[in-house]
């Protein structure tokens, strides 16, 4: 290995990556901007759900009630209406997404501390908002009937605790700050840190597309050097996402980053060596970008996406798909981004994951190495 | 001269493609010194020729020996020796002039204290001086292959394998470059290179046709131009289809070649058949511009024999 190739292999490729507007783009605000979108997707929240109420007990109470109830951003009151027909007539013309049905017994129920019974009609075409719409009045209904009560018993002199036999039935642990599925966004960070694993295997097809990788196999530059070479600079700008995402995980979706960050860099560095080897891989197999770009997004990103555990226990799927889900990198590196962003484990934990990555990264790279030849065709 | 062992040495050389086979039993015996030219038409193995002697392909079956080296089993001793210039023009475009030279220099280990000198050295022989930081991607097609040249050339080869390096390129940048190719054969580098131009062909010191993965001929460009049959006529007629039928069946007539408009007609004597050609003409009244005796160039030589080799492959 000599270190005069290996440099000037890094220095042509980071001058590339600079001076070369599509790679940089690519390299540098993709992740970024793909971490976005899907955490924008995936997190988004659900608020002016149109509802109906239908009251049958028309109390103070259930008055208090349906307007406590439709308060705020998250239900819009569309209609009071009569009966039941009325609310599937709505429910029909997609006028409202759920209606909440108080029964006759509302008031009377709750003053003699017996269960309130609710109904919520939803609308199961879309049962996203319908829901929603079910949690939230839930949600409500616990805070409302617990004041309720709680001045009640103040007046009777009694515990909550002493009044076992009243039961809410639903029983829920719905907190309304919680932004739904916040817990998936370092899992996307994870797979969008593998990014700079595409552009290796580009720019390896690249060069041999415009025959910049012929003229350099006639030079006396040795195999790993021209990998390592190509491989060194993406690791290096990928580290740099790895600074600039928490950063922006935390100011734009709220993402608390309780573990230690030393940690987290040097762990997504043997991330970065593991998955930018599967990249190459690719390149040395793959000799046109096109092909290259499909490939790498059908053993790198989908399998990234449905087999690391992101979105789909791992535990669950079929033993072959365990068994595939060992190999990606991704699988590890969610656990680390998971573990360092929301409990803040340490190494104590995640070392075993830290030396599957090298492990992965070795034999990858072993396999790049060993099938890499300075020949053409 | 003879006495002097070959630089190049191939023996039954063979590169196959799937089906097909672009090198043939090539043998091939290149003395140091020389300026080699291998000409032939598209598709005849010249490229593959070029990338299996730099070492870029493997061999299917015979040797190869380059410098002293036996191709298959130290190709990267080979490499150190050679200056290989592809085809496509591949240096790296986002890289300034220098920065391709100083690229090169490093993978071929050009000692530090020398790079300067050479660098400036290089950059005055290509005429890039004024170019130096310019970006490779913002030259001319010329400068490009004058920079490829001058990249291969950073690590002083003692042989150069040039693969058609001034295809694309305009004909003053064409005549530079073979300036600058002919200093470096006087300076006494080996120099093998492939061209589909003969003006180029009869500036080498010995030339290769191939055709078909094999070499069909290797002579000196005189000994190649002597090949053709009879001697030369030239004739421009207004209607050249006309005039081609009937000069075709003339008494004498070894050969007749179309150049656009323009015949050129091979003939046993050219004193004799001359004023007969102009009598048939008014004769069956094909109107001409023009008719005089020409040398052979090796353009001729070269489609005459492609034109023979072609009707021994169809009989």
């Amino acid at each position: 290995m000599s270190w005069r190739h290996l440099r000037a292999i890094i220095r042509k490729e980071i001058n590339h990556i600079m001076r070369d507007r599509m790679t940089f783009t690519l390299v540098m605000f993709t992740p970024v901007a793909l971490l976005f979108l899907m955490a924008y997707a995936l997190t988004v929240d659900i608020k002016h759900v149109p509802v109906a109420v239908l009251d049958y007990d028309r109390s103070s109470t259930s008055r208090a009630f349906a307007q406590r109830t439709t308060e705020g951003e998250d239900l819009d009151l569309y209609a009071v209406v009569d009966c039941l027909d009325e609310v599937e007539n709505l429910l029909m013309h997609g006028e409202i997404k759920a209606a909440l049905v108080i029964n006759p017994a509302f008031e009377s129920d709750l003053q003699s501390l017996r269960g309130v019974s609710l109904q919520v009609v939803i609308d199961g075409t879309e049962p996203e908002s319908g829901g929603f719409a079910v949690e939230h009045i839930v949600g409500r209904a616990e805070e409302f009937v617990g004041e309720l009560l709680a001045d009640q018993m103040r007046a009777l002199d009694v515990s909550l605790e002493s009044l076992q036999p009243i039961d809410l039935r639903v029983r829920t642990l719905y907190n309304p700050g919680l932004k739904p599925r916040i817990d998936l966004v370092p899992g996307l960070i994870s797979m969008v840190l593998g990014m700079p694993a595409l552009s290796v295997a580009l720019t390896l097809a690249h060069e041999r597309e415009h025959g910049t990788l012929e003229q350099v196999m006639a030079t006396p530059v040795g195999r790993a050097e021209l990998l390592l070479g190509k491989m060194i600079p993406y690791i290096i700008v990928g580290l740099v996402n790895v600074i600039v995402i928490p950063i922006l995980a935390r100011l734009a979706f709220h993402i608390p980053f309780n573990g230690s960050f030393p940690l987290f860099f040097w762990l997504s560095a043997l991330f970065l060596f593991a998955i930018l080897s599967m990249g190459t891989i690719v390149g040395v197999f793959i000799h046109t970008q096109p092909a290259a770009l499909a490939l790498s997004f059908l053993v790198i990103f989908f399998p990234g996406f449905f087999l690391t555990g992101i979105f789909f226990p791992i535990a669950s799927m079929p033993e072959m798909m365990r068994m595939e889900a060992m190999f990606l990198p991704g699988t590890h590196y969610a656990v680390i981004t998971r573990g360092v962003f929301l409990p803040g484990v340490g190494l104590d934990v995640l070392w075993p994951y830290g030396v599957m990555l090298v492990g992965l990264g070795v034999a990858f790279t072993a396999v790049a190495a060993l099938f890499f030849r300075k020949k053409l065709g | 001269m003879e006495q002097a062992p070959p630089i190049i040495e191939t023996d039954g050389l063979t590169r196959d493609f799937r089906k097909t086979r672009a090198v043939d039993s090539l043998d091939l015996s290149i003395q140091p010194g020389e300026l080699f030219g291998l000409v032939g038409p598209d598709g005849a193995g010249k490229t593959t020729t070029l990338r299996l002697l730099a070492g870029l392909l493997d061999i299917t079956s015979g040797s190869a020996t380059v410098a002293g080296y036996d191709l298959a089993r130290q190709p990267e001793a080979v490499k150190r020796r050679i200056g290989y210039m592809a085809q496509q023009f591949s240096l790296y475009g986002e890289l300034s002039v220098v920065e391709n030279l100083f690229f090169f220099s490093e993978l071929y280990d050009v000692p530090r204290s020398e790079l300067k000198q050479r660098t400036e050295r290089l950059l005055a022989f290509a005429g890039l001086t004024d170019f130096k930081d310019r970006w490779a991607v913002q030259l001319s097609g010329g400068m490009q292959k004058k920079l490829a040249l001058a990249c291969t050339l950073i690590h002083e080869p003692e042989i150069l394998l040039l693969d058609e390096p001034t295809t694309g390129v305009d004909p003053v940048s064409r005549r530079e470059f073979w300036d600058i190719l002919t200093d470096l054969y006087l300076g006494g580098t080996t120099i093998l290179v492939s061209t589909p131009y003969m003006d180029e062909a009869d500036r080498c010191s010995r030339v290769g046709l191939m055709y078909t993965g094999r070499m069909v001929i290797c002579a000196e460009p005189r000994q190649i131009r002597a090949q053709i049959e009879g001697e030369l006529i030239e004739l421009r007629p207004d209607d050249w289809q006309a005039a081609l039928a009937l000069v075709e069946t003339l008494p004498g007539v070894h050969e007749v070649q179309t150049y656009g408009e323009l015949l050129h007609v091979f003939v046993d004597s050219g004193d004799q058949r001359l004023p007969e050609i102009e009598a048939a003409l008014m004769e069956h009244g094909v109107a001409y511009r023009g008719i005089r005796r020409a040398t052979a160039r090796m353009e001729e030589a070269f489609i005459s024999l492609i034109k023979r080799l072609e009707e021994g492959r169809e009989d």
